[in-house]
């Protein structure tokens, strides 16, 4: 179980526990219930490299990081790993 | 410039047209080829043209969020605000049901309830099969008077927020409309009938209705078979077998509206949809139906003992699922999978309780959650 922190950069942060064989399609589904977006308004990136939804978490390596996001609208982008953007 | 709406057009709903799109979708139809290049320009007679073109309906797709042209075609009659006449028209068309679609959407959106309702019910009676893009770009079936079902009941179509309309019953009792007469009502009646004498046990209805729907198909009968039974079984393997279900696009009530709208060619058209589909699995879930209250019944009696759910996590730590699997594909296949059935949902039903209990209520909470989204519980 790891647990990822994903970060709007409108203001909306959100902590979500998942399994590393999870897919990027589930995760949007887990911070769809958290923030109240639809999933499939939510685009997960990383510094422009967006996350496609049937590859699993542990195959694009997501451990326990804080990640960043930002949102668009409806849109929430995640920028992994804190490189600063 | 391209984008701006007539400026003779009405506001609708107090705001320009095209602002019943919302901004991001918006801007994402205004990026399209397919706008730039195909609706520059149109008026409402080559508008026509280009929507007897269409051969699909759809809201955004794929990871760019790319609208589809049905999607281009809706925003340009928003911005070119037709006549409510040539609405009509695209409504009443019989030959082009995708020109159909579009008037109803159309209508859904700009016009007054009144209106919607009156257009749009008819439309009910259209069966006919229609392509839809879902968002992650593969294309799936769906029929007319499924999508007009949804124009009418939802409030989400295509990537697009439908305004809201008043409640059929509001307006019935305001006498603006007259109450809804389905075209099938005497099969409703004769489902309301069948239903009464479903609480006088099964056998009985079993032999009644092999007496009273003699003439019916057998896949129908098999599919009302079904159906009874699952009328009884509402505890959580019902709701999984539900969602399965939908899956497959055939929720419980779509299958009764879709079965009282058919005709005999109809008939003949299901079942060969049907044996595609295998409706060995309708067989299946029917035994797995009376399965399932047999042991229910024993688990109702269980549930209280702590030794009974040591067994039965014993017995859910040695099985597995693969060898299972192979079993049930070789070998005799209703005996095989009416096994596995049975293994399958009683495993599945211990995993869930044991996700949802952990003593740590926020993990539980996430497994909640998760189970409610279809997802496995946390592995720890």
């Amino acid at each position: 179980m790891i647990e990822v922190v994903l970060n709007d950069r409108l203001g909306k942060k959100v902590r979500v526990k998942c399994n590393d064989d999870d897919t990027i399609g589930d995760l949007k589904k887990l911070v769809a219930a958290q923030t109240g977006t639809r999933a499939d308004k939510i685009r997960i990136q990383k510094w422009y490299t967006v996350y496609k939804d049937h590859i699993t978490l542990k195959d694009y390596e997501i451990h326990d990081e804080l990640i960043e996001f930002s949102s668009i609208g409806m849109v929430i982008v995640v920028y992994v790993g804190g490189h600063g953007v | 410039m391209a984008n701006r709406t007539d400026p003779a057009a009405k506001s609708i709903r107090g705001t320009n047209p095209q602002n019943l799109v919302e901004k991001i979708v918006r801007s994402k139809i205004y990026q399209n080829t397919y706008w730039k290049e195909q609706c520059f320009g149109l008026t409402a007679e080559t508008l026509v043209d280009k929507a007897m073109e269409l051969d699909h309906i759809g809201g955004t797709y794929g990871g760019n969020r790319k609208p589809t042209p049905f999607m281009c075609l809706v925003m340009k009659m928003l911005q070119i605000q037709p006549e409510k006449d040539i609405v009509v028209e695209f409504i009443k068309n019989d030959d082009y049901k995708y020109v159909r679609v579009l008037g109803a959407f159309y209508l859904r959106l700009t016009g007054i309830d009144s209106d919607i309702y009156r257009y749009l019910e008819p439309l009910y009676n259209d069966y006919r099969k229609v392509r839809r893009k879902s968002p992650d770009g593969n294309f799936m079936l769906t029929h007319v008077d499924e999508v007009i079902d949804e124009l009418l009941t939802r409030d989400y179509s295509c990537d697009i927020a439908l305004p809201r309309i008043k409640k059929r019953w509001t307006l019935e009792s305001l006498g603006v409309l007259d109450a809804r007469k389905s075209v099938l009502e005497d099969d409703f009646e004769e489902e309301e009938e069948k239903d009464e004498m479903e609480q006088d046990g099964l056998e009985e209805e079993v032999a009644h209705e092999k007496d009273y729907y003699r003439a019916r198909s057998p896949a129908r009968e098999r599919e009302r078979d079904w159906r009874r039974d699952s009328h009884r079984h509402r505890d959580r393997d019902y709701d999984r077998d539900r969602d399965y279900d939908r899956e497959r696009g055939r929720g419980r009530d779509r299958e009764r509206d879709r079965d009282r709208d058919r005709d005999r060619d109809r008939d003949r058209y299901r079942l060969r949809e049907e044996k595609e589909y295998g409706y060995e699995r309708e067989r299946d879930r029917e035994r797995e139906g009376r399965e399932r209250d047999r042991r229910d019944r024993e688990r109702g009696r269980r549930r209280s003992r702590s030794r009974s759910r040591s067994r039965e996590r014993k017995r859910h730590g040695r099985s597995s699922m693969s060898p299972r699997r192979h079993e049930a594909e070789d070998g005799n296949a209703p005996e095989e999978s009416k096994k596995k059935g049975k293994k399958e949902k009683k495993e599945k039903k211990e995993k869930k309780d044991d996700g949802t209990d952990h003593p740590d209520p926020e993990i539980a909470e996430a497994n909640r959650i998760r189970a409610s989204l279809g997802l496995k519980p946390l592995k720890l």
